[in-house]
């Protein structure tokens, strides 16, 4: 088994002396078994956020949970954090269990929750920063260029020295990744990063993110939004009630429902549209400009529906596949404004 | 020790980013005008002295008291809290340094207090006995920042910590005999002032500014120092017991 220092698998890029903390190149940066937590209440039976989850994250993955409110993905970051104590099951961070090692875990890792909270409001983004770094067991020397180097790269410098409660929202939310890579961690929390933040600000953050991700960062990317889970995601997972009901790249999860959701034609005229509608197994039919979409529940439907279309002269058809946003949706269940 | 020492920077900023907490800096003198009028009204102007320092001791508590609840509501609204316990850092070592540096406005106080007691209303303060006034004032410090750190502990497992902390003055101030001779209190009362350590502090404090020898100079600091690494013990095992059942319960994050 090889054993390597934390030097030689970081790209450190602040060139400080790395913690002495040793775990093995093969360790999974993250390794959840049978996880339950639940969570008592007075009288009544316990809420139960994780029913036996089960996950393992590479070292240098970035691996994103995606499900809906109250699916347990807080609840799981949280007990990798140390913030929270699972009720039964195991958890490792770089081979650290969460429990027994939690002060082993929290040299390793940074969080990054989202929203407005979890940062000194009335202190400077300077002033955070240099606090947290000292939590972190930053030494002093260090730390100073560190704060420089993050405020910078973060795009914080011109404002370092204001009031974190005159920040914007994406410039918290900037700040509280600068704070959870202050400490260098190897192993990166970010649970909905990008919440409330405006389109511009959510891409530059993604840009941020896949940049650390070059740097062979381990990230867990709990999130709500498709687009940032398929852009920056080497494998997914799905959380439903508590557990992992799938992973998978994001690139292969179409196969996970149905290699072809659905046909695309040439805009067919009414008659046709209506005759597609009556199809056994045709789920929705969708006339938009040139384009008609005909969405299907299983691929057993699609002969009979080929056959229909050959009869009324249709030879030119694209096949659509079920894009991440889909297969959440098939595999999550629509559940509405359910929360 | 770096730890502390960021807790220690940490709540100096606050005190610029909060002018508020040092409201106690301006209340201290008014009290202090209060009990002097009181000794005046009743003919016993030799205890001018003593009684116009009784607000730095009220100061003091206030500031150690109402500084551990405001440390961890604070945390709490602004959600730092689950932050500061995913961090390696010990979080008990950050709120003693915090707390720490509130004692420096205890020695503020002092100051304003004496300086007050001396110039305006012309009590007899001076300082007699140098050694006995320096050893005792230090341990107390020591003792009030470790006795803030206890309560601090306590104040995690409350949703509103600040209430609770203003609440929890008087029953010191009574105990401690800063406000009425422990000797005027119930006899089966009279006991407790001993586990007390601010009892020992103003005995300490009245002592060296007095003529004549002070008694048991000794005893009265070993046991501050005592009470003090007592409340310190105290205050790091409760909040590693108490970070262990939230972490169990759920509850550090709720507002």
């Amino acid at each position: 088994m090889t054993v390597v220092t934390r030097d030689a698998v970081t790209l450190a890029p602040f060139g400080v002396p790395e913690p002495e903390l040793q775990y093995s190149a093969g360790t999974p940066a993250i390794a959840a078994v049978d996880l339950v937590r639940e969570y008592p209440r007075k009288r009544k039976d316990p809420v139960r956020a994780l029913q036996g989850l089960s996950l393992t994250v590479a070292q240098g993955e970035v691996h994103g949970l995606l499900g809906p409110n109250g699916a347990g993905k807080t609840t799981l970051v949280k007990i990798l954090s140390t913030i929270l104590l699972p009720t039964s099951g195991q958890a490792t961070v770089c081979g650290h269990d969460v429990v027994r090692h939690g002060r082993d875990v929290r040299e390793l890792i940074g969080v990054v929750m989202g929203g407005d909270r979890g940062l000194y409001t009335r202190l400077t983004g300077r002033q955070n920063l240099e606090f947290w770094g000292a939590l972190q067991k930053v030494p002093r020397k260090v730390l100073r260029s560190r704060t420089e180097h993050l405020l910078e790269r973060l795009g914080l410098a011109a404002k370092a020295d204001a009031r974190v409660e005159t920040y914007s929202r994406g410039m918290k939310q900037r700040l509280h990744l600068a704070r959870g890579l202050i400490g260098d961690a190897r192993v990166l929390f970010l649970d909905e990063p990008t919440m409330g933040m405006d389109p511009v600000a959510a891409r530059e953050f993604r840009k941020l993110i896949g940049e650390l991700r070059d740097e062979q960062r381990t990230i867990l990317l709990a999130t709500h939004d498709m687009t940032e889970a398929e852009s920056l995601c080497d494998r997914v997972s799905f959380v439903r009630d508590g557990t992992v009901v799938a992973t998978r790249s994001p690139h292969a999860v179409a196969g996970l429902v149905s290699a072809v959701q659905g046909l695309e034609l040439d805009s067919a005229d009414a008659a046709l549209a209506a005759t597609l509608a009556e199809v056994p197994g045709v789920t929705s039919v969708t006339t938009d400009g040139a384009t008609t979409r005909i969405l299907v529940r299983s691929q057993d439907d699609f002969p009979r529906l080929l056959h229909l279309l050959a009869d009324h002269g249709v030879t030119s058809l694209r096949t659509l596949r079920p894009s991440l946003e889909d297969v959440y949706v098939r595999l999550i269940g629509d559940r509405g404004l359910e929360v | 020790m770096g730890t502390v020492r960021a807790g220690f920077v940490l709540q100096m900023r606050f005190y610029r980013r909060y002018p508020d907490l040092l409201v106690p800096l301006l209340t201290a003198p008014l009290y202090g005008g209060i009990f002097a009028m009181i000794m005046r009204y009743n003919g016993r102007t030799d205890l001018v002295g003593a009684v116009s320092l009784t607000p730095f001791y009220m100061s003091l508590w206030w500031f150690a008291l109402f500084s551990g609840g405001w440390i961890i509501q604070t945390d709490r609204w602004e959600g730092t809290l689950e932050y500061l316990v995913s961090a390696p850092a010990d979080f008990a070592a950050v709120v003693f340094g915090r707390v720490g540096a509130t004692m420096l406005s205890g020695v503020a106080a002092f100051a304003e207090t004496w300086l007050f007691a001396r110039y305006v209303l012309r009590g007899d303060v001076a300082v007699r006995h140098w050694g006995v006034f320096a050893g005792s004032f230090a341990l107390t410090l020591f003792a009030m920042a470790a006795t803030a750190l206890l309560m601090a502990a306590t104040f995690v497992l409350a949703r509103n910590a600040v209430t609770f902390s203003n609440s929890a003055s008087f029953p010191f101030y009574v105990l401690s005999g800063i406000l009425v001779p422990i000797a005027l209190l119930p006899g089966w009362l009279q006991p407790l002032s001993e586990a007390v350590f601010l009892s020992w502090s103003a005995d300490l404090l009245r002592a060296s500014i007095a003529t004549g020898p002070v008694p048991h100079p000794v005893r009265g600091m070993v046991m501050i120092a005592l009470l003090g690494t007592c409340a310190l013990a105290a205050g790091y095992t409760v909040l590693r017991r108490i970070l262990g059942q939230v972490r169990r319960t759920g509850e550090l994050g709720l507002r």
